[in-house]
């Protein structure tokens, strides 16, 4: 496999939905651990396969729960699938949104290294890429203030603004776009076609068609957990309005 | 291009290519970072910030040397330093599995977005108590001095000892996080436990202290405290501090032992159950 190349095998990830929820040992006890075996699968995704190659840039589009996040989720290695496998090659900056570790109480400049070991970053390797991160962030006067005294698109900036650097083979971006203003949306989705030039693969969640066909050629229409289409993006997009319309059936249960 | 190579994370790779405990070295400077946040966040705002950390154990000493030396009359010679000796490791010990065991609750927003090992957590819980545990030990030693307690060679154990002890406290911590996870009532329980151990531990009496006597309930007593591990842990430090000499060959060892075999045995059934976590949180 290629550095960038993500290989998804009929692919499926179960929660398991109880009748009652038990979270404290007294109840399990008293039931005699009977929850374990009433509990009922549900799958968020199943029989989901899908090659994506190095430096392709793909769109996954669907509706709320139609899975396209525990898609992403196991692609970015946060979820192990139940079933199949999702093989990913080469580093993923493998943030689901943007700015997830960042801590409220401590300052821009702090989040920048902590954020850079959540990914895997030295302190010494973050130092060299301190000052792009600022630069490109635009928040050389506020970094060494708390960030809970951010606007959440400065937060979102500051997010996307590490997300950038630290040169993924594979980058995921979940919704982040429609944060910050207008003028940084642009340099963040010029940043994202830079990326495309040199060959990182793009996985892109969108709601916004724009978004979505400007950057991705290809999109893979998610629907109750199953791939309802995969293919160009202005199919993609019809045959995603086409779901939305039409009647749909309930979530897939089924007793485990 | 060398800069690209120098800029590689060993630690962002495919997740199953490496093994559980490189993965964890991998990410010693996530754990390190951690631990500064959590001291940076537990003293701001607070003008005397990690002096705190000495004046905690150093107004506490002063309680229990004026309440056990002046008003109980105890019969030991400086009891202030027998106790404090046995009760700064335990302090130690319960507040790190206390805190750490909600460690992957209170992280839970980070664990559903960003793949990282989870055991890092737990771990840099453990890795900031042992910050302030190391820095409670400068009052105690003025305390020493202030006492005329006597100064030996022994007190260079001290650091062995404090690896030791922070080896088991991490085998606990991870053991306990985990399984807080499925049973959220684990934390209660483990909070009612540690106050029985409080006082079935060496802490505020000692072996030697005991004496014999022939009830069966006191040879209960002596029997659990023949299996308790921190019987074990708890004189690496006494053992220096308060009796001035090593401890013996075979209570190091046990104590090692048990140290290697709880992290060994915590870092297992964590590794084993972290994938499961994000379906419990």
């Amino acid at each position: 496999m290629k550095n960038g190349e993500i290989r998804i095998r009929d692919a499926g990830v179960s929660y398991r939905l109880y009748r009652e929820k038990v979270s404290t040992l007294k109840e399990a006890v008293v039931n005699r651990f009977r929850h374990l075996r009433s509990a009922e699968v549900f799958w968020a995704l199943r029989h989901v396969s899908l090659d994506i190659q190095a430096g392709e840039a793909i769109a996954l589009v669907g509706h709320n729960g139609s899975g396209k996040s525990t898609l992403l989720k196991t692609i970015a290695g946060v979820l192990d699938p139940s079933e199949g496998e999702v093989l990913v090659q080469g580093r993923i900056s493998p943030m689901i949104e943007l700015g997830a570790g960042f801590d409220p109480e401590l300052s821009g400049r702090d989040n920048i290294f902590l954020n850079g070991a959540l990914l895997g970053f030295s302190r010494k390797q973050m130092e060299g890429k301190f000052d792009r991160i600022v630069a490109f962030s635009e928040l050389a006067d506020f970094i060494d203030m708390p960030i809970k005294n951010y606007s959440s698109g400065m937060y979102a900036r500051l997010g996307f603004a590490i997300a950038q650097d630290v040169e993924p083979d594979v980058l995921i971006v979940d919704e982040v776009l429609a944060v910050g203003d207008e003028r940084f949306q642009e340099k963040c989705k010029a940043r994202i076609r830079d990326f495309r030039a040199t060959g990182v693969t793009f996985c892109f969640v969108s709601h916004s068609s724009e978004a979505a066909k400007e950057l991705c050629p290809r999109a893979a229409v998610l629907h109750h957990g199953r791939l309802a289409f995969d293919g160009p993006i202005e199919q993609g997009w019809e045959r995603y309005r086409e779901l939305e319309r039409g009647p749909t059936p309930g979530p897939q249960i089924e007793a485990g | 291009m060398t800069e690209m190579a120098e800029s590689t994370p060993a630690a962002a790779l495919p997740p199953a290519r490496r093994s559980a405990v490189g993965e964890i070295l991998n990410y010693r400077q996530l754990v390190a970072m951690l631990v500064v946040r959590e001291l940076k966040v537990r003293y701001k705002r607070s003008v005397l910030g990690m002096l705190w950390t000495m004046l905690n154990p150093l107004l506490l000493m002063v309680v229990y040397t004026v309440v056990f030396a002046t008003i109980m009359r105890s019969p030991q010679r400086n009891f202030a330093i027998f106790l404090l000796s046995g009760l700064l490791p335990w302090l130690f010990f319960s507040t790190a599995v206390l805190q750490g065991l909600t460690s992957i609750l209170t992280n839970q927003e980070l664990i559903r977005k960003v793949r990282v090992p989870q055991a890092v957590f737990p771990l840099s819980v453990v890795g900031s108590n042992l910050v302030n545990f190391a820095l409670s030990l400068v009052p105690l030693l003025v305390l020493m001095a202030a006492l005329r307690q006597r100064f030996t060679p022994a007190l260079l154990f001290i650091p062995a000892g404090v690896f030791i002890l922070a080896v088991f406290t991490s085998g606990v911590t991870l053991l306990f996080s985990t399984f807080t996870v499925f049973f959220r009532d684990v934390r209660h329980l483990t909070e009612v436990l540690l106050q029985m151990l409080l006082y079935l531990s060496p802490v505020f009496y000692d072996l030697q202290l005991l004496g014999q006597r022939s009830e069966w309930w006191f040879r209960a007593f002596r029997l659990f405290l023949r299996l308790n591990p921190l019987s074990y842990l708890l004189p690496l430090l006494r053992d220096p501090v308060y009796y001035g000499r090593l401890p013996s060959l075979p209570v190091v060892g046990i104590a090692s032992l048990e140290a290697a075999l709880m992290l060994a045995i915590g870092f297992v059934v964590f590794h084993r159950l972290a994938p499961r976590h994000i379906h419990y949180l």
